[in-house]
């Protein structure tokens, strides 16, 4: 027991019974149900073509006296495909990560080695314990010509695969999307938003390695986004929004100098500032703030219940004046 | 203007040291900040960077395979090491003074300027040529540049190379063509890594000597 035994999808498993001779009088089973004897071939279990369904535990009985003569679990599998492996530098001049996964499942154990070799040295690539299929190097120097050669080997019971990664120090610096992206209204100001963020908390030396910013931003009815490049400071505001008009906002960061742009920000919206519209009465007066008011897109009118003092755009009192005639045309069918 | 009372204060120091008997006469000529050179060597280097980039490709694409593929990466033989190279441990190149790291900037892009200068004479291209010579202007522009940078803060210019321009210091000639084209390549990678460097040094730099500093040169006459 405790006996484990890989076999590849698709292929043909014959699996004998201990020591028993080939036409000796056995039963098999697996997860603990019988297995028809037509798998049979004498004692011999006969699988052919297994699948991952096939995989658990299989055990052999000799027929009389019910004694264990021989159990293995089976596990259905595939050997490694090429895996996929990433190395990206968010916290520069520090070190870089590595990070690696299989493309496909191979449904059984798999051992991943890392090898990082600079030249003619071989670093040591520190694994994360979290998340797994990560692991970091701290360089020892920086600005260097030599490139980094990194080696990630897969393999299983059943076979093993590699990919390699060759690059050099500034080819892989990307920071991550910046933080703490805030957006607000600016007072008396019906076309301006204020962005502002922070630097990644993973880039370590901002001062000396200054980043610098991308932002985009489109109103939430628009497919077209509007971007800014922004060469330092860690805010902006927005001059030409239209007004009364929610937006999304998005910042992404990359060095000044090398690298790659960092991925988009969490997303946020803000509306700008609008005056705080008055309460209406009369259709004088709805007249009025439709003329005043600057956007080219109109709100769609709400459609409240018939209420005295809360009559908004003609629509709704057509709806008033249909109630209102049907009420009493029904009235009348009562007197 | 807080610069007004700046300036008051200048002219008023220039005038009290110019009357003073016993120190030489001093010629006082105020020059606009070190903060300002140092903008301009940090955008000289980043278009340096973008020209080597072209220049680097077409090259290595002269040298021929395997130099021109993008994975080759050969190990640095010990030949390689005259051209000085930027490589630097982080802890010292964080603690570099500003004179030190202006220095080394300087030392390297001299040296590396050199260089460059044989290697155009020996190109058999004349289109290659012309780039070349155009790349070595800009880079002469980067040295001067640094220098001036180095003059308006009061640092001493590093010596300059010896040896002729036409010859680099101390080069013993490579021993075979495929040697020869090592070197280049090596150069050209100590050359693209520098102009990233120095982005960064000049950032750390820019940081230091704020652009609206106004600096009082002062020079010894007859000294």
């Amino acid at each position: 027991d405790g006996y484990v035994q890989y076999e590849r999808v698709g292929a043909d498993v014959t699996m004998k019974c201990g020591s028993m001779d080939w036409d000796a009088a056995v039963i098999w089973t697996v997860n603990g149900t019988d297995i028809n004897e037509s798998r049979l071939n004498g004692s011999y279990l006969v699988l052919k073509n297994v699948d991952l369904a096939q995989s658990g535990q299989y055990a052999c009985y000799e027929g009389s006296s019910w004694h264990l003569k021989y159990q293995t679990s089976l596990r259905v599998g595939t050997p490694p495909r090429e895996p996929v492996l990433m190395c990206r530098s968010n916290n520069y001049p520090k070190g870089f990560y590595c990070s690696w996964h299989l493309p496909t499942p191979t449904f059984i154990p798999n051992i991943f080695n890392i090898s990082v070799i600079h030249g003619t040295k071989e670093m040591v690539c520190e694994k994360d314990a979290v998340p797994k299929n990560r692991c970091h190097i701290t360089y020892l120097q920086v600005f260097s010509t030599v490139k980094y050669k990194v080696t990630l080997t897969v393999t299983n019971a059943l076979g093993k695969n590699f990919t390699t990664l060759t690059f050099d120090e500034f080819a892989i610096v990307k920071p991550d999307p910046p933080e703490s992206v805030v957006a607000k209204p600016v007072p008396n100001n019906p076309r301006r938003l204020e962005v502002s963020w922070q630097n990644p908390s993973s880039w370590p030396d901002p001062e000396s390695f200054p980043l610098k910013f991308f932002l985009r931003y489109r109103p939430l009815i628009l497919d077209q986004w509007q971007h800014v490049e922004l060469s330092d400071g860690t805010s902006h505001t927005i001059t030409d929004a239209y007004a009364g008009k929610e937006y999304i906002i998005q910042v992404a960061a990359k060095d000044n100098d090398i690298g790659t742009w960092s991925d988009w920000s969490v997303a946020v919206h803000a509306t700008p500032w609008t005056e705080e519209p008055k309460h209406l009465t009369t259709e004088a007066q709805i007249t009025e703030t439709t003329s005043a008011s600057t956007s080219s897109f109109m709100a769609p009118p709400t459609t409240k219940i018939c209420d005295k003092g809360a009559v908004v755009g003609s629509g709704a009192v057509a709806v008033c004046w249909t109630a209102g005639l049907a009420m009493a045309t029904y009235s009348v069918l009562f007197i | 203007s807080p610069a007004g009372d700046s300036w008051g204060i200048f002219t008023f120091l220039c005038a009290a040291l110019c009357n003073l008997p016993a120190l030489p006469a001093l010629n006082c000529s105020e020059e606009l900040g070190a903060g300002q050179s140092i903008q301009q060597t940090y955008d000289l280097t980043r278009y340096l960077e973008h020209q080597l980039r072209t220049l680097a490709g077409t090259y290595l694409n002269y040298l021929g395979p395997p130099f021109n593929e993008p994975d080759f990466n050969p190990p640095r033989l010990a030949r390689a090491e005259r051209v000085p190279s930027a490589t630097v441990d982080l802890d010292l190149w964080k603690g570099l003074t500003d004179n030190a790291r202006l220095a080394a900037n300087y030392r390297a892009y001299s040296r590396l300027l050199c260089y460059l200068r044989v290697l155009d004479g020996q190109v058999g291209m004349a289109e290659l040529r012309h780039r070349l010579a155009h790349f070595c202007a800009s880079l002469q522009g980067l040295v001067l540049s640094i220098g001036g940078v180095m003059s308006s803060l009061g640092y001493p210019l590093p010596a300059s190379p010896a040896g002729p321009p036409a010859g680099p210091p101390d080069a013993p000639p490579a021993p075979n063509d495929f040697l020869k084209k090592m070197d280049d390549f090596w150069l050209l990678k100590e050359l693209q890594t520098w102009l990233w460097r120095s982005a960064k040094d000049f950032n750390r730099l820019k940081k230091k000597v704020p652009p609206a500093v106004v600096t009082l040169r002062l020079e010894a006459r007859g000294f």
